[in-house]
């Protein structure tokens, strides 16, 4: 089936860092683009930090596996920061196969005045040499330079779906369909495998990891999701194989619901913790739910994004969007979550006020300081004059991945192949 | 009545569906085979339960001999290699024994983790129902069921289009055996589909969904 999302601009993952002042973007391509904020400075103050580009990158080139005659995609699957602990910015982003550690870091000056080098660096003959200097360090223009510092490859059979770095700082995990392996930074050539879901025979194989994430504060602690809709926390202390989970979080289907897809909306798109390590939130097609740590049989809350999808099924079967993998975000005082959907709509669920709210990012809602209007979807038979009718709904123009700023209230959307940055209104 | 073409058509639906996985970068994702699989076995369950309803409510003739599927290959084998693929790509067939196993064992020696024994008697699996025996449509049933599927598959040839013709990818043995199966359910017609045996004309063009059901999901999970 021929679409439009096909073109290599297509954002497939956002990512703030852990300040907030850089915003990586990944692509089909196999890009990263990165925005840094404006510096506030007293002069302009109505300005507010906005987000420029400060560097881009092709962190991934399309490969081919000639063992196993197949093409491994450059998309872009997942950015993560390191946590900053010098001048320089590192994250890890990863396509199907591998995953790669970048340092970012700027070059505001060069050194001239070599003792043996002329200004074209041509070695100088040294019968001409008699003085000695030494050389001066002096401004140019900024430059940002993007170099890989670690390649991580051959070690996912299956696609990785997920990576996600550590408390420690020295080690991450990267997850694909059957298996987890933990790698250090340092070490390129080895992994250890954490977790092995994959069946002794094949054709036994009932379930695969959808999205794995580590503990923000314990490091021996992970969840990983399955396409079961089940989530399993594990302890890397119990054992070096975590085939057992330490807790299960499955909720009882409900049976009013039951449907001939209700095997697929089930499986969850995406896990994350919350800031606080108490909470784990997952996304499946049609909900998102908040599950508490201490309590296994059922979320502590349950958030409807697009219900009146659930009637439509089939409909989203035959053009795939079924398969859409959504993600979710936290905010930073984990009290409002928020999701994409499809029309470019995506929600936000206040989880103190238990209100919900339906945004769009387009370019026509977007005008620079322009206040976003709340959306509403009709679902019943008479529509008002704001209201869009499900059957309007464009489900080629679907939001998967949204960022939330670490602190403030700024968000990150992409829409296909644009990204919108969303600020709090200024009092 | 209803019931059980809509299970059909969704059945067809996934069928194509998993066929053109295989045509995208990135090769088959497991996740999206695993699915896929899955609302074809709900469809088949379906679609076999609405046929069972069907057949209680209707003056049964004495059952057929139930179809071994291992009986159909060695006259399908024969006739393929007969046969020139479109693609003709491979132009020597792949030997057949049983239907299934080489299915499976083709596909799994393309991948690389292969089962340390590929076991050619095929058992029931997970995958199918046990109870198929029971359910295998009688010689009315099947000429029934060839008038439906002409019927149906009429439109769905209208929405689908007829599988590529050039197998290439990480699997182009299961792409023959995709063609050779599906072909007659995805072009299902009177006249023989290019690439159906020709020796089948007996026989319905659509073979009963079940047993081709049970080698194409099992042969796509064990990727």
């Amino acid at each position: 089936m021929q679409n439009s999302n096909n073109t290599p601009d297509i954002i497939s993952t956002v990512e703030f860092n852990h300040t907030g002042e850089l915003l990586a973007t990944g692509d089909k391509g196999g890009r990263v683009v990165i925005f840094q904020r404006e510096q506030e400075s007293k002069n302009q103050v109505h300005r507010r930090g906005e987000y420029n580009v400060y560097s881009t990158f092709q962190s991934h080139e399309p490969e081919f596996d000639y063992l196993k005659s197949l093409e491994i995609e450059e998309k872009i699957n997942k950015i993560r920061w390191l946590p900053q602990q010098n001048a320089a910015y590192f994250l890890l982003s990863t396509n199907d196969k591998t995953v790669k550690l970048w340092k970012v870091s700027e070059r505001d000056k060069r050194p001239e005045g070599y003792n043996l080098k002329d200004e074209e660096g041509r070695l100088r003959d040294p019968a001409t040499i008699t003085t000695l200097r030494v050389p001066v360090l002096r401004p140019m223009d900024l430059m940002v330079e993007a170099t890989p510092r670690r390649v991580f490859a051959n070690a996912h059979t299956y696609h990785i779906n997920s990576i996600s770095v550590n408390s420690d700082y020295e080690t991450y995990m990267s997850a694909d369909d059957l298996r987890i392996n933990l790698w250090n930074f340092e070490i390129t050539n080895q992994s250890f495998n954490i977790v092995d879901i994959k069946p002794a025979n094949m054709e036994e194989l009932t379930e695969v990891i959808t999205a794995a994430e580590f503990h923000p504060h314990h490091c021996n602690t992970f969840v990983y999701s399955s396409s079961k809709g089940t989530i399993r926390l594990c302890d890397m202390r119990a054992s070096a194989l975590c085939d057992r989970h330490t807790k299960f979080f499955e909720e009882p289907e409900d049976p009013s619901n039951r449907s001939f897809f209700s095997e697929i909306i089930s499986s969850i798109s995406d896990v994350k913790f919350s800031h606080s390590g108490r909470y784990i939130m997952t996304r499946d097609y049609l909900t998102v739910k908040v599950w508490d740590l201490n309590m296994e049989n059922r979320p502590i809350e349950t958030y409807q994004v697009h219900d009146y999808l659930r009637s439509k099924l089939c409909s989203l079967y035959e053009n795939d969007c079924i398969f859409d993998k959504f993600e979710c975000v936290w905010n930073g005082s984990d009290s409002v979550i928020m999701t994409g959907s499809y029309n470019n709509f995506f929600r936000m669920f206040d989880r103190n006020t238990k209100r919900d709210v339906t945004l769009e990012a387009s370019r026509e809602n977007s005008k620079p300081r322009a206040i976003l209007k709340p959306r509403k979807v009709c679902v019943g038979g008479k529509r008002r004059k704001d209201e869009i009718s499900v059957d309007s709904l464009d489900f080629s123009k679907k939001i998967l991945h949204t960022a939330w700023h670490p602190s403030e209230n700024i968000i990150a959307v992409a829409a296909t192949n644009n990204l919108y940055i969303f600020q709090d209104k200024v009092n | 009545m209803e019931v059980q073409k809509e299970a059909q058509r969704i059945m067809t639906l996934s069928v194509w569906k998993m066929y053109h996985s295989r045509m995208q970068r990135g090769g088959l994702r497991l996740h999206r085979s695993l699915q896929l699989s899955l609302v074809m076995r709900s469809a088949r369950e379906l679609y076999l339960s609405a046929k069972v309803e069907a057949l209680d409510s209707e003056v049964s003739l004495p059952p057929a001999l139930p179809s071994d599927p291992r009986l159909h290959p060695p006259r399908e084998a024969e006739s393929t290699a007969e046969t020139s693929t479109p693609d003709g790509e491979h132009p020597s067939p792949e030997p057949m024994d049983t239907q299934e196993a080489p299915t499976a064992e083709e596909t799994s020696a393309y991948c690389g983790p292969r089962p340390a024994k590929v076991s050619r008697k095929r058992r029931s699996s997970s995958l199918s129902d046990g109870g198929d025996a029971g359910l295998v449509p009688s010689k009315k049933a099947r000429l029934e069921e060839k008038e439906e599927e002409e019927g149906a598959s009429s439109e769905v040839a209208d929405r689908l289009q007829p599988p590529p013709a050039q197998a290439e990818g990480a699997f182009p043995n299961l792409a023959r055996v995709l063609q050779r199966r599906f072909s007659g359910l995805l072009n299902c017609s009177p006249a023989a589909p290019p690439t159906a045996p020709p020796a089948c004309e007996a026989k319905p063009a659509c073979r009963p969904a079940d047993s081709m059901l049970n080698v194409l999901v099992r042969a796509v999970v064990a990727f």
